[in-house]
C-alpha cells in the first residue's frame, strides 16, 4: 500500500498488522504540483515496485521491504515527478511521468523488472527520438506537424495516470496529458500527442495507433484517463473494444486493435466546449467555449464546463462483465476562467490566468454514473454532494463499490445503483477500493485519508468539503456469504 | 492591508504604522538579533539575481541579503526557493506558511513584486521595500537585426525568448504570429540572453536586468550587441517594482530592511552593489 510523501507500507492481510514501512527519502526542492500523492505499487515475484516525488523508481523485497534497485527515470530538477502505479508486462516494468512544469515531455519507458535497466523510451510529442536498446528507434509522429517552431520541444503531454495492458492484441494503452503552454492561442494545431490515448508495442516501444480526445486541448482536460478493454457485440458483430471516460466529459469507445472511433457520448451534466463528436471521432467544437487569449476580454470570464478538474479526474472506473456496464466516479462542476493582468511568476510579470470552480447543480457534484457503452446511456447514478474522488471496484456477486469525501465506503446493487451498504471511514476516501479471496472469504479494502487537487483548487465548491479531517488509515471488510 | 504606497516615504511614516494598535511589533526583529541569524529566502535559479555557481550562491539577491544582514548585526541565512506556478504560491512556501516538503519559511524574502493588487490579495504578508524597477527589453546583433524597426521586420531572423514569459506571447503570439517559427526557447531570460552573445540567436527579448548581465559577462563577445531604445509597440508590460516580503506581523523587521534599503539607495551603495554585474540600478516606481 503506498501512501503521501512517497511511503509504502506492508500489512498482514489477516491481522492489518504492519510488517515493514518504506520512507523514500525526497529531496529538497521539489514542488509537487497536485499535493504529494502516490497512486500505487506493481508487484513482480518477490518485488515490489512504485514510483517517488523526485522522478525515481523503486523495487524492494515485498517480504522484507529491503530495497533492491533505486533508479531515476527523469530529473526532478527540470520539474519531473512520478505518481503512478508501475505495469508489469513480459518482465518489464512500464512507467509513464509526471510534470507540471514547463519543458516536460510526456514519456513511456519500459525497464527490467530485475535490474531496473532501461529497454527502450518513448516520448509521446511529435518530434522526438525514441530509443530501444539504447539505439534510436524512429521519432514520435512527424516532426512540425500539429505544432509550430521549436515548442514541440516543451510540449507537455506528461503520461501521469500511467496504463493498462491488453495480451489479447498485445498492446500497452497510455494515455497522455494536456499540452504546454496552458494558453493555447499560442500553439495553434492539434499539438499531437496530447489529450491522446496511445496503443504502444511492449516489445518495441512503437507507437501503433493514436486516438486524440480533445485536440488543442485549451482547457487543461488533459487524456491521462485509463483506457479499459472489453468486448460486446455492436451491430451484431462481435468486436474487441476499450472505453475511456475523458476529463473533457465524454465517454469513448474505440475498437482497441486499431484505435478506429466507435462513439463518444456525454456522461456529465454540460459540456461547454463541444457538441458531440462527429461520425469521424472529431469533436464539434464550440469556438466561444475556449478560453480567450491573453490581451483578449480582459477581465471578461468564459465559463467552461466541465472545469480543469474534469468530469473525471485520476480515480479509474470500473468494468463489469456480468452487467456490461461501466462504473464511472463522475463530477458536475464548470470554471470562470479570465485573464488575470497582474499575475507573477519567480517574481516576473507574466501573462496568467485566474479561475474559479463553480458548481452547477444545486444537489450535488459527485455522481457515480453506470454507462452502457453500446448505447451511449446513463442507467443509473448516485450522487454525492462533495466531489467524487476515490476509484470504484465491481465484484462477481454484482456489487459496486466506492468511497466519498464525506468519509463513507458505499456499496450499490450493479443493476439498479441501489445504496446496499455504507460504512464511516472517518477522513474522506480518496483511494481505490481493492478485492480479494483469502481463506475462504472475500475481502474488500479501502484506504481513508483525504488530500489530493481537490482541496487545492477547490473554490466556491470547497463548501461542500470544509469540515473534513485528514487522516490514513487501511480498512478491511469481509463480504457476507 | 494598507497601501505599501500610503505609507511609503520614509522612516517616519513607517514608525507611525508601528504605533498603530494591537499588533505586536517589536517581536520579530528582536527576535532576529537575539538568534543572531536572518534567513532570507531567494530564487533558485534566477540570474542575475540568485544562482549558484561552483558551489556559491551569487547575485544581486544574494549581496543584497548579506548587505542588509551586515547592517542589521547579524549573519545571512540565505536559502533558495523553487517557484512554484505563481509568486502568490512562492509568498506562502517561502514567507507565512513553509513548503508542502519541509522548506522552512524565511524572515524575509526578496525579489517580490510590488504591486498593490499583488499586495491586496497576499494578506498574510507585508510587501516593503521596493528597490529596483524591471521591465523588459529588446537586445540583439546592430547588423543583423533592425533593432528599431517594426517586429513585422524581424521575420526569418533568429528570435530567442524564455519559454512561456511575456516575451514569448509578445514574438509568438503578436502581429498575426507571423514571428512564431522564428523563435526559440530557452528555460530562462538569461539563457536566452547567452544564446545572442554565444552567436545561436540574432536578437532577444528579456528582463533589462538579464541582458545588461549578460552582455556585461559576455565582454568583448558582445560589443556588436544593443538594446533598443524606442519602447516596443503594443508591448503590454510596462515594467514593475520589486520589493520584499515579511510576515504580516514582522513589520518591526520590515520597517528595519527598508530604513536599510532607502539608505542604500540615498548613498550610493545600491548602485554599485548592482554595477558589479553590469546592471544599471534603476530605483522602482513607488520609491520615487
Amino acid at each position: 500500500m503506498t501512501g503521501s510523501y512517497s511511503r509504502l507500507f506492508a500489512f498482514d492481510a489477516r491481522t492489518g498488522e504492519e510488517k515493514w514501512q518504506y520512507d523514500a527519502r525526497l529531496p529538497d526542492g521539489i514542488m509537487p504540483c497536485c499535493d504529494v500523492v502516490n497512486r500505487g505499487a506493481a508487484i513482480h515475484g518477490d518485488k515490489i515496485i512504485f514510483a517517488t516525488l523526485d522522478a525515481r523508481l523503486v523495487a524492494l523485497n515485498r517480504i522484507t521491504g529491503k530495497v533492491i534497485w533505486n533508479k531515476q527515470i527523469a530529473d526532478y530538477k527540470e520539474g519531473y515527478s512520478a505518481t503512478a502505479a508501475p505495469l508489469i508486462v513480459k518482465g518489464m516494468v512500464i512507467t509513464g511521468n509526471s510534470g507540471g512544469e514547463f519543458g516536460v515531455v510526456g514519456a513511456v519507458e519500459a525497464r527490467d523488472v530485475n535490474t531496473g535497466e532501461l529497454i527502450w523510451h518513448r516520448p509521446v510529442i511529435e518530434g522526438h527520438m525514441g530509443t530501444l536498446k539504447g539505439k534510436d528507434n524512429g521519432i514520435t509522429g512527424k516532426l512540425n506537424a500539429t505544432w509550430q517552431g521549436d515548442l514541440w520541444k516543451s510540449g507537455g503531454g506528461a503520461t501521469w495516470l500511467g496504463g493498462t495492458y491488453d495480451p489479447e492484441t498485445n498492446l500497452l494503452f497510455f494515455g497522455t496529458g494536456n499540452p504546454a503552454p496552458w494558453n493555447s492561442h499560442l500553439r495553434p494545431g492539434d499539438n499531437l500527442y496530447t489529450a491522446s490515448t496511445l496503443a504502444i508495442d511492449p516489445e518495441t516501444g512503437v507507437i501503433k495507433w493514436h486516438y486524440q480526445t480533445t485536440p488543442h486541448d485549451g482547457w487543461d482536460f488533459d487524456g491521462v484517463n485509463e483506457f479499459i478493454p472489453f468486448d460486446a457485440t455492436i451491430n451484431g458483430k462481435p468486436m474487441k473494444l476499450g472505453a475511456k471516460a475523458d476529463r473533457n466529459g465524454y465517454f469513448f469507445v474505440l475498437d482497441r486493435t486499431n484505435g478506429k472511433f466507435i462513439s463518444a457520448n456525454k456522461f456529465v451534466m454540460q459540456t461547454t466546449w463541444a457538441n458531440g463528436f462527429n461520425k469521424a471521432g472529431k469533436p464539434n467544437v464550440i469556438p466561444e467555449g475556449r478560453p480567450p487569449a491573453p490581451g483578449e476580454g480582459k477581465g471578461k470570464p468564459v465559463f467552461a464546463s466541465p472545469s480543469f478538474l474534469g468530469g473525471k479526474n485520476w480515480m479509474p472506473m470500473a468494468y463489469s462483465q456480468d452487467t456490461g456496464l461501466f462504473y464511472i466516479p463522475s463530477n458536475d462542476w464548470g470554471m470562470d476562467i479570465w485573464n488575470e493582468p497582474i499575475a507573477y511568476k519567480k517574481g516576473a510579470a507574466y501573462l496568467g490566468a485566474g479561475f474559479t470552480i463553480k458548481s452547477i447543480a444545486e444537489d450535488h457534484i459527485g455522481a457515480l454514473r453506470a454507462m452502457d457503452p453500446k448505447t451511449g446511456k446513463i442507467m443509473w447514478e448516485y450522487k454525492n454532494k462533495a466531489p467524487l474522488w476515490g476509484g470504484v471496484l465491481t465484484t462477481g456477486g454484482n456489487l459496486v463499490f466506492t468511497g466519498t469525501p464525506e468519509g463513507f465506503l458505499k456499496a450499490f446493487d450493479a443493476k439498479t445503483g441501489q445504496e446496499l451498504w455504507k460504512f464511516q471511514t472517518g477522513s474522506g476516501v480518496v483511494g481505490s477500493p481493492v478485492t480479494w479471496e483469502q481463506d475462504g472469504e472475500q475481502y474488500v479494502a479501502v484506504m481513508s485519508g483525504w488530500g489530493g487537487a481537490v482541496p487545492l483548487w477547490g473554490g466556491e465548491v470547497a463548501k461542500s468539503f470544509k469540515d473534513i479531517n485528514q487522516g490514513g488509515a487501511l480498512w478491511v471488510f469481509k463480504l457476507p456469504k | 492591508m494598507l497601501s505599501r504606497r500610503a505609507w511609503m516615504g520614509g522612516a517616519g511614516a513607517a514608525l507611525a504604522l508601528g504605533l498603530l494598535p494591537g499588533h505586536s511589533h517589536a517581536a520579530p526583529l528582536a527576535k532576529v538579533k537575539a538568534l543572531g541569524t536572518l534567513r532570507v529566502v531567494v530564487y533558485k535559479d534566477n540570474r542575475p539575481w540568485s544562482w549558484e555557481e561552483s558551489g556559491k550562491l551569487v547575485g544581486l539577491d544574494v549581496d543584497l541579503a548579506q548587505a542588509i544582514a551586515v547592517k542589521l548585526g547579524v549573519r545571512a541565512d540565505v536559502a533558495e526557493l523553487v517557484a512554484d506556478e505563481s509568486a502568490d504560491d512562492d509568498l506562502r512556501n517561502g514567507v507565512w506558511k513553509g513548503g508542502l516538503l519541509g522548506f522552512m519559511p524565511g524572515d524575509v524574502m526578496l525579489h517580490v513584486p510590488f504591486d498593490r493588487t499583488f499586495a491586496a490579495r497576499n494578506d498574510q504578508v507585508a510587501i516593503v521595500a521596493p528597490y529596483y524597477r524591471e521591465s523588459f527589453a529588446l537586445a540583439g546583433l546592430g547588423g543583423a537585426v533592425p533593432l528599431e524597426g517594426m517586429p513585422t521586420e524581424w521575420r526569418g531572423r533568429r528570435l530567442a525568448a524564455e519559454l512561456d514569459s511575456i516575451p514569448d506571447f509578445y514574438l509568438i503570439g503578436s502581429f498575426g504570429g507571423i514571428l512564431t517559427k522564428d523563435v526559440a526557447h530557452y528555460p530562462t531570460g538569461s539563457a536566452a540572453v547567452d544564446a545572442v552573445t554565444g552567436g545561436r540567436a540574432d536578437a532577444v527579448i528579456a528582463s533589462r536586468a538579464q541582458i545588461e548581465e549578460g552582455l556585461h559577462r559576455a565582454g568583448e563577445r558582445a560589443s556588436r550587441i544593443s538594446l533598443r531604445k524606442g519602447p516596443l509597440p503594443a508591448f503590454t508590460s510596462p515594467g514593475w517594482d520589486i520589493g520584499m516580503a515579511v510576515k504580516e506581523n514582522s513589520r518591526t523587521l520590515g520597517d528595519a530592511v527598508e530604513e536599510i534599503t532607502t539608505a542604500m539607495a540615498a548613498s550610493g551603495e545600491m548602485k554599485a552593489l548592482f554595477a558589479r554585474y553590469g546592471v544599471t540600478w534603476t530605483p522602482a516606481n513607488a520609491a520615487g
